[in-house]
């Protein structure tokens, strides 16, 4: 029997704040859907998806309802498209990206990750023409996720591959105007990125993955958010940061564990194993779903002011603390995420002018992800544009974590506006980006940049 | 060997299970199982045991009436069959209740998890008064049988905590268990 505290605590997080499962991903591999005929390797993805994958939205609904946790979204994540389609080209890949699309609408999940390519050492024929198609198939589908490793700790960074992002970016931007630029709300460039997130847009199943795979994202800032209200406003004894910071961890031991009991479960009904729980703060525009509003709750007047990167940092480090003890199985990003359209008092941060660029990647060091749904100027160069990648892929590659750009180069819009992508990817501010029309003669002598020396582990 | 439950109703106070247990003893009972609460000052046992065959019900009950004399032990002797209550297979939930005292809640609540062929495995009531919720509280273990619509029984206890001002959950015990015990 359970105690009256234990039922009352509980009943706190289940109640007060957003408790969810913000996605159960199914990941796929297509290694055995490979054909150099284009119609039957399409024909091939498209039943196997189908396969693993009707029964997927019902299941989590079902299991979502039972357990009264609400699993928010339901995705798929398959292998990287650049090494299952390596004998097609450009306009191929294009189509691939349609085929991957009706997949996706058939089996009712709302974005299909792994339109990618891994190149952090070079470039393949496929590599290419995945990384050119990629403005286009974004552009005519909804629902693909493109995602991209340029660098890693072992590796280094491919600098011909990053000046060839921040060309596509631009593209793609060009090409979904109308939209404030959406496309590339779905394209990721990464360093170090894992085989197995859950979360979009950068999920994609790894190399060596099984056939099929359940991985779970769990979020909750606002029952962290809530946890940390409560105890500073008891009467007890002012916490210091180090309760503080325990308090964290206990919370993310508590929502990690339910996430992992949902995706156990959901694995278990559609008989595929489950792979790892992703403990991440993952905000939505909505109020109370905000990792900007721990910030607040921790005594900073706004996201991105003098002490946010120390807060960061502490925050990060609890919730990886306290996820890594609930749960057996730890992956993906596991930390903070800042995105900026997509948490309200982020967004409201850049609006007001509080957080500039230069502050969310010195933030980007000690979280788990990287410049993530930064909206910038329209006419940013694409040379400065591949200046902030290798900026923020050298973080990831020194200090052998994961970090990502999104940038949106919004087009015809200049700092201080507004761009609107509409759902889970909410609105934003504008961001400056200082000389961003200038000349960066650095990014262009291309080539690669060696792996640091604490890569030569063997 | 048969078996017998044996239920006991005394003032609470240090010694009372010594007494019956002894009592047991010296009749060759063999205890199999116990459960035992305190309610207010009252003690209420429950014991299943073994008895002789040599030994009917009736004068198993004498025999503990007349062992315990004195001690104002309401003794209730009832014969156990061996065979158990089939269980179709179900899922455990906790329903939680917080609001003011009325006549009749206990009997409503139970009502609405019966109608939907649910069985309470474990109950705690408590009702203080005052004004904080929490010091008028009712947390039910219950057993939904896999075959019934938690989403019905849920809106069925949904408009009793309409009527009765209630705040009423259900939840899976399993998510309390993932919870709070690591």
């Amino acid at each position: 029997m359970l105690n009256d505290r234990e039922i009352y605590s509980t009943l706190d997080i289940l109640n007060n704040a957003h408790l969810d499962v913000r996605t159960v991903t199914l990941g796929i591999s297509l290694f055995d859907c490979v054909s150099d005929d284009l119609d039957r390797f399409k024909s091939n993805i498209r039943r196997k998806i189908n396969f693993y994958a009707k029964d997927l939205v019902h299941i989590c609904n079902r299991i979502g309802e039972k357990y009264g946790i609400e699993v928010v979204n339901k995705r798929i994540s398959i292998s990287p498209i650049a090494v299952a389609a390596a004998p097609f080209q450009e306009n191929e890949m294009v189509e691939i990206a349609k085929t991957l699309d009706e997949a996706a609408e058939e089996v009712g999940v709302d974005f299909i990750g792994g339109f990618s390519a891994l190149v952090e050492k070079g470039m393949t024929k496929s590599d290419k023409a995945l990384i050119r198609s990629i403005p286009e198939a974004l552009s005519s589908t909804q629902r693909v996720c493109a995602s991209v490793n340029v660098a890693s700790t072992r590796e280094g960074i491919n600098m011909d591959a990053v000046n060839m992002m921040a060309k596509t970016i631009k593209q793609a931007a060009h090409k979904t105007a109308d939209k404030d630029g959406l496309a590339c709300a779905k394209i990721c460039v990464f360093s170090n990125i894992p085989p197995d997130i859950p979360f979009m847009a950068g999920a994609y199943l790894g190399v060596g993955e099984p056939d099929a795979v359940i991985n779970v994202g769990v979020s909750g800032p606002g029952v962290v958010k809530n946890e940390i209200e409560s105890a500073l406003s008891s009467e007890n004894e002012t916490p210091d940061l180090g309760k503080l910071a325990e308090l964290i961890k206990t919370t993310a031991c508590k929502v990690t564990r339910v996430g992992e009991l949902i995706g156990r479960e959901v694995a278990k009904e559609l008989g595929i194993p489950f792979g790892v729980c992703d403990l991440s703060l993952a905000p939505t525009p909505t109020v109370g779903d905000s990792v900007g509003e721990i910030f607040e709750a921790l005594g900073l007047e706004s996201i991105g002011l003098p002490g946010s990167t120390a807060l960061l940092a502490m925050l990060n480090d609890a919730v990886k603390k306290g996820g890594a003890f609930a749960s057996s199985h730890v992956g993906g990003l596991s930390g903070a995420f800042i995105p900026v359209s997509e948490d309200l008092n982020i967004a409201r941060a850049a609006e007001n002018g509080l957080l500039s660029i230069e502050k969310l990647e010195a933030m980007t060091c000690v979280c788990s992800v990287g410049l993530d749904m930064v909206a910038i100027p329209g006419d940013t160069s694409e040379e400065v544009l591949a200046g902030i990648i290798a900026d923020e892929m050298a973080i990831g590659m020194i200090n052998a974590k994961t970090t990502a750009t999104r940038l949106i180069p919004v087009p015809g819009k200049k700092a201080g506006d507004k761009a609107f992508f509409g759902g889970l990817l909410g609105h934003a501010s504008i961001i400056d980006v200082k000389n961003r029309t200038g000349k960066n003669n650095f990014v262009k002598f291309g080539g690669r940049i060696p792996a640091p020396i604490h890569s030569l582990k063997n | 060997m048969k078996k017998a439950i044996i239920t006991s109703l005394t003032d609470d106070r240090p010694g009372v299970i010594a007494l019956i247990s002894s009592s047991l003893s010296k009749c060759g009972c063999n205890i199999l199982q116990v459960s035992q609460t305190i309610l207010w000052s009252e003690f209420a046992g429950i014991f299943i045991v073994s008895v002789p065959e040599s030994i009917e019900e009736s004068e198993l009950k004498v025999k503990l009436d007349k062992d315990l004399r004195g001690e104002n032990i309401n003794i209730h002797v009832k014969p156990l069959s061996e065979k158990k209550m089939s269980s179709k297979p179900s899922d455990r939930f906790i329903v939680t209740t917080f609001g003011p005292d009325r006549q009749g809640l206990v009997a409503a609540v139970t009502s609405a998890i019966a109608r939907h062929n649910s069985n309470v495995v474990n109950l705690r009531a408590v009702f203080e008064g005052g004004d904080n919720p929490k010091e008028n509280v009712m947390i039910y273990e219950i057993d939904i049988p896999e075959s019934e619509n938690i989403k019905s029984l849920s809106e069925d206890l949904n408009s009793l905590a309409d009527k009765y001002s209630l705040e009423i959950n259900i939840q899976h015990k399993k998510i309390f268990d993932n919870i709070t015990k690591i």
